[in-house]
């Protein structure tokens, strides 16, 4: 089952399912249809396809369409989205952050965060929150709580995580937008896995506020996943809002969306497969050539000496387990009780029983040895634009394949080894679709540049899609 | 001075030679250079020739670099320690900090005093004495770049290097009647060994006589280096162009007390006194402060965070230098708290911050600028601060303006605008938002044409 284009309305790629924004933005201003209209189209589509992929756990229609009568002016007007029930939080709403013991005392957030008075500010309406493993530690959606989301390629894999739930939804044309938040590809890996544009910007570059002033020790920022680049580019317009009381100074704001479709120099590009599924390989090798058609100058197996360096992940399990034990730490004192073994997955509890055992120095002299490595990285990019990489080792796994309480921890490890590493820096990197795998999975591939360079990720990715270069998604696989 | 070598009136080898005499005739009495580093200020200088045909803002002006931090290939790193001294411990590489001192044509003659790893506002460390105050001997020159603003004080140098953890920039700057600014988080890089210092509060600066070489300086030493965990924004202008501007017409708050104690008259009348200015400049002036300020859990999770920071250091370079090092009581007493404190606790702190910050940055809407005392009293008595019994109370008692925007992140500044009647000089405290340090240097500028301090010239001098 395929999706026509709406016609006339000049859509720039292939993998449409839908409007992208730009485009609903346009036909809203154009007065084609109502705000009203966008919305009950969103909650329609939602209603059809959500009872298969379980992505929205959340929803507030009635909220969404009383917004959307109210309309506020702004660069997203009208636009409905998607927000990640982790993080992003709405007055009012739940905030479960996957977690069963938030569920079951039903936790609502208790302020609109800065993120997202600045996407409502915007004129954005969010039809509701999307699904998340626990806390966001891992790269499939599939929480206790809530259960598994499903790809809308195939309803038997995963859509990745931990931003499943968001990618989903966009993936299957519900939301042109919706939230996600990257603290070791978690907005990569489910744009990868969804077919998906999924930028993880600079570490600083929106705002956590009010209640943090960074995200996991400096490792997570927040975005949005979408299907074009043009509509990245205009969510990141949205969302590099500066605001009071920022802890991470960040330079080099610019109106991202008018940057698009410039000229570009001659770009130098590092490309490194590592150790990946051939299918991942593939993809990549697709992108290198057509960046080669582009004019760009690809150089094959070349990337930071230190950037498979395995002594990273060692480091970030120290920051990750002393983190993990203090959110629960955190819970704990909000909710007002102890949590037990029963309350908390397993792979989360034995992190956060590990964390609680470590020391403060240790956590110091990690993220020291962590941003000894970021430099020693950091100079392939004053030689090098960009490095292009697989985003995950694997095709999407299916559902199951990685929440296995025994045999999932292996084989995450297996997957992981491309992402983490701008976490780490602080680097912006960015998801674009390349590939195809034999199940008909999208498969994705990833760019990185230096530091507060997103201007490069969003020109090249635009000069990909603009050249048709895309994957184009397989049907969607739903049961209607 | 850098004029006179572009109009070739002075070489930068006669400026250094003359740098080096200078430090001969008063560093005796102030103990404020602790390593010269003559023979390479030489070559530096004699390879720069007549100087005369450079882009280098300033090339050839001698300039002294803080003993800690800041380091220089080969060069020794000491931070106050005694160990350290011992085995005359001597800097891997150069600190790009260093680089781009050097970049701005700077010749480093020398390495000043600190506090043992800078962990005090005076500069007494046991392992190479105290320095002196050039305005008074028995009066402490502030801490920790406490060396660093005794020789410039005294006229050995114009500028030299400083740092800032918790006032370090700013105290020694009150104390011996120069002007410091503490640049905004991310300003200036803390590469290549680390990402930040003492989890974003400490950030590298330096202390000179007039604004317009702070403001110079920081030009040049605020350059994004690959690897930064972050950077601040750019300003739209130079920071040079800043100190000879005038700034818009400001909305200030001055706060003369401080609701955890006693503020001496001195540095009350100084305050005031800065607000009558600055209401004569055409600024709005009212009494405000953000309630902030006097939070009762600040200085808990300070001392949390930079314990932890602290210990982490020192086991760092224990295991580099593979032996233990002795050190002072009271740094003791700080590592071993350092040492106690869990992860799960550390982060807490850091967490406590961060809301802090977000809080703080509220009054920032509707003010410009914060204008308070930078120490509670006037400069205290060489030993005041190192007292056995006294010395931590002493501390409580004095450091109640500074630290706050440590935590902040904010650019701060300690412009030299009082005298007391003993002819002591007491700072005053600008604060202004993130990333407003050229806002800051206008004002600077602004007051520095008002209220001259140019021709104050202390007992000990070079001059």
């Amino acid at each position: 089952m395929g999706w026509a284009h709406p016609p006339g309305l000049g859509l720039v790629t292939a993998n449409n399912r839908h409007d992208d924004a730009t485009a609903l933005i346009a036909r809203l201003g154009a007065g084609e249809l109502t705000p009203v209209e966008a919305i009950e189209n969103a909650i329609t589509e939602c209603e059809r396809t959500n009872p298969s992929l379980n992505a929205l756990i959340h929803p507030r229609f009635d909220a969404a369409l009383d917004q959307a009568r109210r309309p506020v002016e702004g660069p997203l007007a009208g636009v409905p989205i998607a927000v990640k029930d982790l993080g992003c939080e709405q007055a009012g709403e739940p905030h479960h952050r996957g977690a069963a013991f938030l569920a079951e005392i039903d936790w609502r957030g208790d302020h609109d965060s800065y993120l997202y008075r600045s996407l409502t500010e915007a004129g954005a309406v969010s039809i509701g929150r999307t699904n998340t493993p626990e806390f966001g530690t891992t790269i499939t959606t599939e929480p206790a709580a809530y259960g598994p989301t499903r790809n809308p390629s195939n309803l038997g894999f995963s859509p990745g995580g931990s931003s499943g739930g968001s990618a989903a939804l966009v993936a299957a044309g519900v939301v042109p937008l919706a939230h996600g938040n990257d603290g070791g590809g978690s907005i990569r890996v489910p744009a990868s896995a969804c077919g998906l544009v999924g930028l993880k910007v600079t570490r600083g570059r929106v705002s956590t506020g009010p209640r943090s002033g960074e995200h996991r020790g400096g490792f997570a920022v927040d975005g949005m996943l979408t299907r074009t680049v043009r509509d990245s580019a205009l969510a990141l317009d949205v969302i590099t809002r500066r605001w009071p009381g920022e802890s991470i100074p960040t330079g080099g704001m610019q109106p991202w969306s008018e940057l698009l479709g410039a000229d570009i120099a001659r770009l130098r590009i590092g490309v490194t497969k590592g150790r990946c599924h051939p299918d991942c390989g593939d993809a990549v090798d697709a992108a290198a050539r057509a960046l080669e058609t582009l004019g760009h100058d690809v150089v094959p197996d070349h990337a930071p000496e230190a950037w498979f360096d395995p002594e990273v992940t060692d480091q970030t399990i120290v920051m990750r387990t002393v983190g993990m034990a203090r959110e629960l730490e955190s819970w704990e004192a909000r909710i007002g009780r102890p949590l037990t073994e029963d309350d908390v997955e397993q792979s989360n509890w034995w992190s956060a029983e590990i964390g609680k055992t470590l020391s403060g120095t240790m956590y110091v002299a990690a993220q020291t040895w962590l941003r000894a490595w970021a430099r020693r990285v950091a100079s392939f990019w004053s030689a090098c634009d960009l490095l292009l990489t697989p985003v995950l080792g694997a095709p999407p796994p299916p559902i199951g394949h990685l929440s296995d309480p025994v045999e999932g921890p292996g084989r995450l490890r297996e997957l992981i080894g491309f992402v983490d590493q701008a976490n780490v820096s602080g680097q912006p990197a960015i998801s674009v679709p390349m590939g195809l795998s034999a199940e008909g999975l999208p498969i994705g591939v990833q760019l990185v540049a230096a530091s507060a360079r997103e201007d490069l990720l969003l020109a090249v990715a635009h000069q990909l899609e603009a050249a048709d270069a895309f994957a184009p998604l397989s049907d969607l696989d739903l049961a209607s | 001075m850098a004029q006179l070598v572009r109009s070739g009136e002075a070489t930068p080898a006669e400026l250094v030679d003359e740098a080096i005499a200078r430090a001969q005739r008063v560093n005796g009495d102030l103990n404020a250079i602790i390593h010269h580093l003559v023979d390479g200020a030489r070559a530096q200088a004699t390879a720069m020739g007549s100087g005369g045909d450079t882009d280098a803002p300033l090339e050839g002006v001698p300039f002294l670099t803080k003993d800690l931090m800041c380091s220089t290939e080969g060069d020794p790193l000491h931070d106050g320690n005694a160990t350290l001294r011992d085995i005359d411990y001597r800097a891997p590489h150069d600190t790009h900090l260093a680089t781009m001192f050097r970049n701005l044509g700077l010749v480093n003659i020398g390495r000043t005093n600190t506090p043992e790893f800078g962990l005090t506002i005076t500069t007494e460390p046991a392992a190479y004495g105290p320095t002196r105050n050039p305005w008074n001997l028995d009066h402490s020159a502030g801490g920790s770049s406490g060396g660093s603003a005794a020789a410039v004080a005294a006229g050995i140098v114009p500028i030299a290097h400083a740092n800032d953890g918790g006032g370090s920039i700013r105290v020694p700057a009150s104390e011996c009647g120069l002007f410091g600014l503490k640049p905004t988080r991310g300003r200036v890089s803390a590469g290549p060994a680390t990402g930040e210092a003492w989890a974003g509060a400490a950030i590298e600066g330096v202390v000179s006589r007039s604004v317009r070489d702070s403001a110079v300086v920081l030009d040049g030493i605020s350059h994004e280096w690959p690897g930064d965990p972050y950077s601040a924004a750019p300003p739209a202008r130079p920071f040079a162009t800043a100190p000879e501007t005038e700034p818009s017409p400001l909305r200030v708050g001055i706060c003369p007390t401080s609701a955890w104690g006693a503020v001496h008259s001195e540095c009350r009348d100084a305050v005031e006194a800065a607000g009558r200015t600055m209401e004569e400049l055409g600024h709005t002036v009212v009494e405000a402060h953000p309630a902030e300020l006097f939070d009762d859990e600040f200085f808990d999770n300070f001392r949390t965070v930079i314990g932890v920071s602290i210990a982490a250091e020192i086991d760092a370079l224990e295991r580099s230098i593979g032996q233990a090092l002795e050190l002072e009581r009271d740094t003791r007493a700080f590592v071993e708290l350092g040492r106690r404190i869990g992860g799960v606790e550390y982060i807490a702190a850091v967490e406590w911050f961060q809301a802090y910050t977000r809080r703080m940055a509220h009054w920032w809407a509707d003010h410009d600028v914060l204008v308070t005392p930078i120490l509670t009293e006037p400069p205290p008595r060489i030993g005041e601060l190192r007292d056995p019994i006294r010395g931590r109370d002493r501390l409580r008692e004095l450091l109640h303006f500074t630290p706050q925007f440590n935590v902040t992140g904010q650019p701060a500044m300690s412009v030299p605008l009082r005298w007391t009647s003993d002819g002591l000089p007491v700072g005053v405290q600008f604060v202004g938002a993130s990333a407003s340090e050229h806002m800051l240097l206008q004002l600077a500028g602004q007051l520095e044409r008002a209220v001259p301090w140019a021709g104050r010239i202390p007992p000990v001098s070079a001059w």
